[in-house]
């Protein structure tokens, strides 16, 4: 019997800041994830689009335990989770969650704490800071969004762009290894997502590792080293972002395209 | 006649607030194990709270003063009235006291506890940081107006002898045969207290509500 070398390496041989390999997940019997690769290197930005159910924000979910896989691994920023059988421990769930940051479509902000505290609070119970380290951090952090003035503010005095990018902020005070976006700019008007999108491109210019799911074709294609392309739950195609805007491979993703680059 | 028959039942002003207080802090307490009991993941946890809930709140309040009062000492509990009266409250209070908080752990949009999960922060903190003080800010009406309920329910301990308004009101009125005057009294008092709970959890709920806008 000959030794025969396997056409695919081993996950554990790839090497990257964040290292997803098949990734699946099943509710019963019905599959809304399947079999998701995706290396990222350290300070690559990939955008994540697709058709609506096609899985993008599932698969984004999954790599910090928002949502459970059922299969496949997930190894991020040095945290490394296998999924499926038992449940995995506690802690490396929480290895996951501590290097990465996420920032959601509703933005998510606690209502009932001033912008300040809600960029300490985290710093203060997950990093262990001090409460004068960790206003500094904020501090640092609100002008680096551009929002210097807000500190004292609650969030329902501010307009959802301002949200969205204390939301950033808050993510950014821990600092995660890897940004995870789920559709950030969906719920804001067209004009104050650009705030929001300006932001997120000079974190991708400071070499912030960025994995984004999105509907704005223009940042996925001018901010995004790569664009992966989602359908029915698994991978379409994924290249390089010039490439598979103008010469995509799959007749899924040119459709995708066609529809949302005409209209 | 007013003037003798105010400062007479005004002594019971001190045991009804303290009655209504004690019960609904003991109350309040217990209904946040219960409600904690009711998202257990252990299924008997859950079965056991959900149950004494729903038994608790359809007993008749008097029902349990004389349940405790006249029906304990049999097997040798015997306890003040005051005691009683409180246990009693304390008892149905949990009861829809959970219910309140589980109506306020309902209002938190899932968006909070997850962030809180993205972010690590530790089970501990979510819930003392993030979940109870939203819970509690949509719970607070609901609290209040629950308090008016308990205030009037606590006249009920009047008839195991807890000496609060509603027993020197009666006290009164079998003494100077003012029967009307001695409980329109009494219904003024209750109306006074009502009111004072009512404007200060308005005044609460309007700060809470102006700093941190309607969850």
């Amino acid at each position: 019997m000959g030794l025969s070398f396997g056409t695919k390496a081993p996950p554990t041989a790839l090497s990257g800041e964040v290292v997803v390999s098949g990734l699946g997940k099943s509710y019963g019997t019905s599959r809304v994830l399947s079999d998701v690769d995706l290396v990222m290197n350290e300070g690559e930005v990939v955008s994540v689009i697709g058709p609506s159910g096609a899985g993008k924000s599932t698969f984004l979910r999954c790599l910090n335990y928002l949502e459970t896989p059922t299969e496949g691994t997930i190894a991020i920023g040095g945290a490394r989770v296998v999924a499926g059988g038992k449940r995995p421990d506690k802690s490396s769930i929480d290895h996951l969650r501590r290097v990465t940051g996420m920032v959601f479509q509703s933005f998510n902000l606690f209502p009932h704490l001033t912008v300040m505290e809600n960029i300490t609070l985290p710093q203060r119970n997950v990093l262990g800071a001090s409460k004068e380290q960790a206003q500094e951090v904020a501090e640092r952090l609100l002008k680096r969004v551009g929002l210097p003035d807000k500190a004292k503010a609650y969030p329902a005095r501010l307009s959802g762009g301002q949200q969205q990018r204390i939301a950033i902020a808050r993510a950014l005070a821990l600092s995660p290894k890897v940004m995870l976006f789920d559709e950030p700019t969906s719920a804001l008007d067209p004009e104050i997502g650009l705030e929001v999108l300006a932001v997120m491109r000079d974190l991708a210019d400071e070499g912030m590792t960025m994995l984004v799911v999105t509907h704005e074709m223009h940042f996925a294609r001018d901010v995004s080293d790569r664009i992966m392309v989602m359908g029915n739950g698994g991978v379409l195609e994924i290249g390089p972002s010039q490439q598979v805007m103008s010469e995509p491979q799959n007749e899924r993703t040119r459709q995708f395209l066609k529809a949302v680059l005409d209209r | 006649m007013i003037t003798q028959l105010l400062p007479a039942i005004a002594q019971g002003v001190g045991l009804t607030l303290y009655v209504t207080g004690a019960s609904l802090l003991f109350g309040g307490v217990i209904g946040l194990v219960l409600v904690g009991a009711t998202r257990s993941p252990i299924g008997i946890v859950r079965g056991i709270a959900t149950l004494y809930i729903n038994v608790v709140r359809v007993i008749p309040p008097i029902t349990w003063l004389f349940l405790i009062y006249f029906g304990l000492p049999q097997y040798a509990l015997r306890l003040s009235t005051i005691q009683a009266a409180i246990i009693g409250f304390s008892i149905i209070a949990s009861a829809f006291m959970a219910e309140i908080y589980r109506s306020g752990l309902l209002s938190i949009p899932e968006g909070q506890r997850e962030a809180a999960h993205a972010l690590g922060l530790s089970t501990l903190t979510t819930v003392r940081h993030i979940i109870t003080p939203q819970a509690f800010r949509v719970a607070l009406p609901a609290i209040a107006t629950y308090g008016i309920g308990l205030l009037k329910d606590s006249a009920l301990a009047s008839t195991i002898g807890v000496r609060e308004i509603t027993y020197y009101a009666q006290q009164s009125a079998e003494q100077t045969h003012e029967g009307l005057l001695s409980f329109i009294v009494a219904g003024a008092l209750y109306i006074v207290i009502s009111l004072v709970i009512a404007v200060v959890s308005r005044r609460v709920d309007l700060t809470l509500r102006k700093k941190i806008g309607v969850a």
